[in-house]
């Protein structure tokens, strides 16, 4: 874990209507980084993830990646930058097959004249590779993700925020509809993209995920930043305590 | 999941999915092939059935993409009757022919394009509301500029589409009476080309995703409102074409045209087997939704059979279709 | 399931049969606006057609398009028809100028079409129906026999786009002008009782001494009557209807309505079939064939109702 700040979000305030959901928060994370961000329901987490993925744009404040200042119109700015987000509801199509859904808004295209053209062989074929990397177990690629269990739809989800080479990766409630077997993989795989230098923010109520993979830990409440500390300087009951608007 | 313990029905259900419909058809053409030998699949009657569906399919075909968004355009009638009178007015002030010809489609594409922006930027609740508007709307326009009496009487070159004849004297020789229509070629055409858009470029992708799940869609950075807006414009333009082979077939611009065949269209859709709730449906589907209704239409014209049972079946079909629509989500979606 | 669908489909298929024509017996079409289960018109066209077609041994086929606006259908069911192979056809166009390239089409193949009730635009083929100039003539006739010479007279027209109201106002016109009566206004009402009524109140209000009223309809004719009560004038004024529906009918009965013009319509489903059939064998007919119009009274307008 370097010192070099791939992220940072700085006094974001986001209002919708008369309603304020987040007022001057901040947030900055480094290379290779787990950063865990805890909050009662309302406290703004989703909202601040999504406008670090462009699917919000900041009614204040600014965002920096890589020291750089920009502005994000749609999450295809983000990802462009390399941030790739797993959302808390998955955001995934069901109608549509794993494949589809991995690779939507950037199918693999082949040129035919002055067109670009579906290349679903290719699309197929990476999708196939990347589910293998990952050891998922599905029947195809082809199938359907309104035909998969909620385990493994999660699985999915992290599949597509996984196949880009991202080097910041957000997990909305990544382990919530998830059984024993399964928390852990995903818990592994956080760490293992820890490894190759990729950055993690994790939303999560469950202490057991804060407390194994983050190295730093920040908490909201009622839209604004309450508390932050590195995870070895606190406990677990102090965490619980930031949640429900507690601090010493 | 362990497919092998399902029944033998569940195990056919993706292959009915895909070819029951065809199925569908030809024992519907069996059937009236007995009874009525000598008429039904005579060339004439064949080539009529395809020339009285010709202009419905690409209302069917347009509403078919607007229904893929779970979305739903109620205004296509009025948009073949308002491109009709356009053409018409266009014609009379003595444009060339070729002028003539685009001004239909030209005028189905700028009505698609006020009901995409409508539904966009007024963020209705439900494009039925948008679209239930400019049922009105359009219809009204189209009569104000006519006086509300028919315009008669357009060029050959206009009426080629609609009504014009391929001649197979070439290949069957001599003094056959045999043709194939050109609304026939003209409708497969236009079939494959949207077919090849819905099923291999990325925006056919796209439009299949915002009916699936339209927050997925802008989570993958689709424009969403974007694509919405190239779906209804593409309906009005194919509403447009319609206008045109209308042009042909009855050489007038009535302000009756295109009276509630918004409806007509959406059975075909749903009859086709798309999902009314958006997200499915295939090209191939619209096409034999679009010919079931005609043949059957066809039949029970040459048998003789009173229009009310003619409804009465139709409806019946409708309802039967979205049941197995209902029957198929309860299987293959996992709760 | 879809198999289902086929089963019930072949069974009303099957249910509802196809005629079985004689070898020799012509086929002649007879194509409504509409039902005549919908409508009284249309059923007693129907009628006629069906006894024409018992007397002279043709075998009848009657369809019509669901609703008087559905165009096409009309078109699809013309176009089915002649491919199965029909000998005549007795028309009354959903509209005139779109179906117009069909019945060229049946013309061309050596299937004779006649009109009836509605002109068409085809050159060269017979309209059965009402003269309505006739009948507009014989409705001011009647206004002539009832009221003062140069009296103060009204026309409410109907929809003056169509030949039907045209032909009504020009008949009435040159009647009530040719026995010296004073025209003060003549307006569309375009068929409508409403409209009817409001352009009444209109007419009345500027000529209060009006003493007769020609409405080119029924409805307009009911209308008129409603306002000329509102205003306490009906006892004053001859209101003279045309259709004979079976409200203005019993309107006449009740002596509010003065008189009404009825159509027959049996004789253009009767004389639609006889002819077509005629032209069918070869026979040639004339241009125009008056299916006739007779004046409705107190005295006979129970047999309308």
């Amino acid at each position: 874990m370097s010192e070099e700040i791939v992220l940072e979000a700085k006094s974001i305030s986001k209002f919708f209507g008369t309603i304020t959901a987040l007022n001057d928060v901040n947030l900055k994370i480094t290379k290779g980084e787990v950063l865990g961000v805890v909050g009662d329901n309302g406290a703004g987490k989703s909202t601040l993830m999504k406008v670090l993925s462009g699917l919000y744009k900041q009614s204040e404040g600014s965002l920096f990646f890589s020291g750089k200042k920009v502005n994000l119109n749609s999450p295809r700015d983000s990802q462009n930058l390399g941030l790739e987000m797993v959302y808390q509801d998955l955001a995934l199509a069901g109608n549509l097959p794993i494949g589809d859904n991995i690779f939507l808004g950037r199918e693999p295209v082949k040129k035919v004249g002055p067109f670009n053209f579906l290349d679903h062989k290719k699309r197929k074929q990476l999708t196939e590779e990347h589910l293998a990397k990952l050891k998922i177990n599905v029947k195809s690629a082809d199938q359907k993700v309104e035909e998969l269990s909620g385990g493994q739809r999660q699985a999915v989800a992290i599949a597509r925020a996984t196949a880009f080479n991202a080097k910041i990766v957000i997990m909305d409630e990544p382990t919530a509809a998830l059984a024993v077997k399964e928390v852990g993989k995903v818990l592994d795989l956080i760490l293992n993209l820890k490894n190759l230098g990729v950055s993690v923010i994790v939303i999560s109520h469950r202490m057991d995920d804060i407390f194994s993979v983050c190295d730093r830990v920040m908490a909201l409440f009622q839209g604004t930043n309450f508390a932050e500390s590195l995870l070895k300087d606190t406990s677990r009951d102090e965490v619980i305590g930031w949640i429900m608007g507690k601090k010493d | 999941m362990d497919k092998s313990q399902d029944s033998t029905f569940v195990k056919l259900i993706p292959f009915f999915e895909k070819f029951g419909i065809l199925l569908l058809i030809l024992i519907m053409v069996t059937v009236l092939h007995i009874l009525q030998p000598d008429v039904f699949l005579s060339w004439r009657n064949i080539t009529n059935v395809f020339k009285q569906v010709s202009w419905q399919s690409m209302l069917a075909l347009g509403v078919f993409m607007v229904i893929v968004t779970a979305g739903i355009d109620l205004s296509v009638g009025s948009i073949i009757m308002l491109s009709l009178m356009g053409l018409a007015i266009a014609s009379k002030a003595g444009m060339p022919w070729y002028v003539v010809m685009l001004v239909a489609p030209a005028v189905g594409f700028l009505c698609g394009l006020f009901n995409g922006l409508g539904i966009t930027l007024l963020k209705m609740p439900h494009p039925f509301i948008m679209t239930l508007g400019t049922l009105y709307i359009f219809r009204g326009v189209g009569n104000l500029i006519s006086g509300g009496v028919p315009i008669t009487g357009f060029a050959d070159e206009i009426r080629v589409i609609g009504n014009g004849k391929i001649k197979l004297d070439a290949i069957l020789g001599e003094g056959t009476r045999e043709y194939i229509p050109t609304s026939l070629i003209l409708m497969i055409v236009i079939f494959f080309i949207f077919w090849v858009f819905l099923n291999h470029t990325r925006i056919g992708k796209w439009i299949y995703a915002i009916g699936g799940n339209p927050g997925a869609a802008r989570a993958a950075g689709i424009n969403v409102n974007r694509i919405l807006i190239i779906v209804y414009t593409l309906c009005g333009f194919l509403a447009g074409i319609g206008g045109l082979i209308l042009a042909g077939r009855t050489n007038s611009a009535y302000p009756n045209a295109g009276l509630q065949s918004e409806l007509d269209a959406i059975a075909a859709v749903i009859i086709g087997g798309a999902s009314f709730f958006g997200g499915r449906g295939t090209v191939l589907g619209v096409f034999a939704g679009v010919m079931i209704m005609g043949i059957l239409r066809n039949g029970l014209n040459l048998m003789n059979v009173s229009v009310f049972w003619q409804q009465v079946l139709i409806g019946s079909i409708i309802i039967i279709a979205v049941y197995i629509d209902v029957l198929r989500r309860d299987f293959s979606t996992r709760k | 399931m879809k198999f289902f669908i086929s089963l019930i489909t072949t069974t009303f298929l099957l249910f509802s049969g196809s005629l079985l024509a004689g070898s020799h017996a012509k086929t002649i079409m007879l194509s409504t606006k509409g039902p005549g289960a919908g409508n009284p018109f249309w059923a007693s066209v129907e009628a006629g057609a069906k006894d024409a077609a018992e007397e002279f041994g043709v075998n009848l086929i009657i369809l019509s398009p669901p609703q008087e606006s559905d165009v096409m259908a009309q078109v699809a069911q013309i176009e089915d028809q002649i491919a199965k192979g029909v000998d005549g056809i007795a028309i009354a166009p959903t509209d005139p100028n779109a179906v117009a390239p069909i019945l060229d089409d049946a013309i061309a193949s050596g299937v004779p079409v006649v009109y009836i009730d509605t002109n068409g635009i085809n050159e060269g083929v017979t309209f059965i129906g009402t003269n309505n100039i006739n009948g507009a003539a014989l409705a001011a006739q009647y206004i002539c026999d009832n009221v003062p010479a140069g009296s103060d007279v009204a026309i409410l027209q109907g929809m003056i786009t169509q030949t039907t109201g045209q032909h009504r106002a020009e008949g009435s016109h040159k009647g009530l002008e040719a026995c010296g009566l004073n025209i003060v206004a003549e307006l569309p009402a375009n068929w409508d009782t409403a409209q009817g009524m409001s352009v009444t109140e209109d007419i009345i209000t500027g000529n209060p001494n009006i003493k007769a009223i020609f409405a080119s309809n029924d409805n307009m004719g009911l209308g008129a009557i409603q306002a000329l009560k509102n205003a306490d004038m009906l006892n004053d004024v001859v209101v003279v209807g045309f259709d004979a529906n079976p409200d203005a009918a019993a309107s006449v009965a009740a002596g509010e309505m003065s008189a009404t013009i009825a159509q027959f319509s049996y004789n253009m489903g009767y004389m639609g079939v006889e002819n077509a059939l005629k032209l069918a064998n070869g026979e040639s007919i004339p241009d125009n064939i008056d299916t006739g119009t007779v004046l409705v009274t107190a005295e006979n307008a129970a047999d309308f109702m």
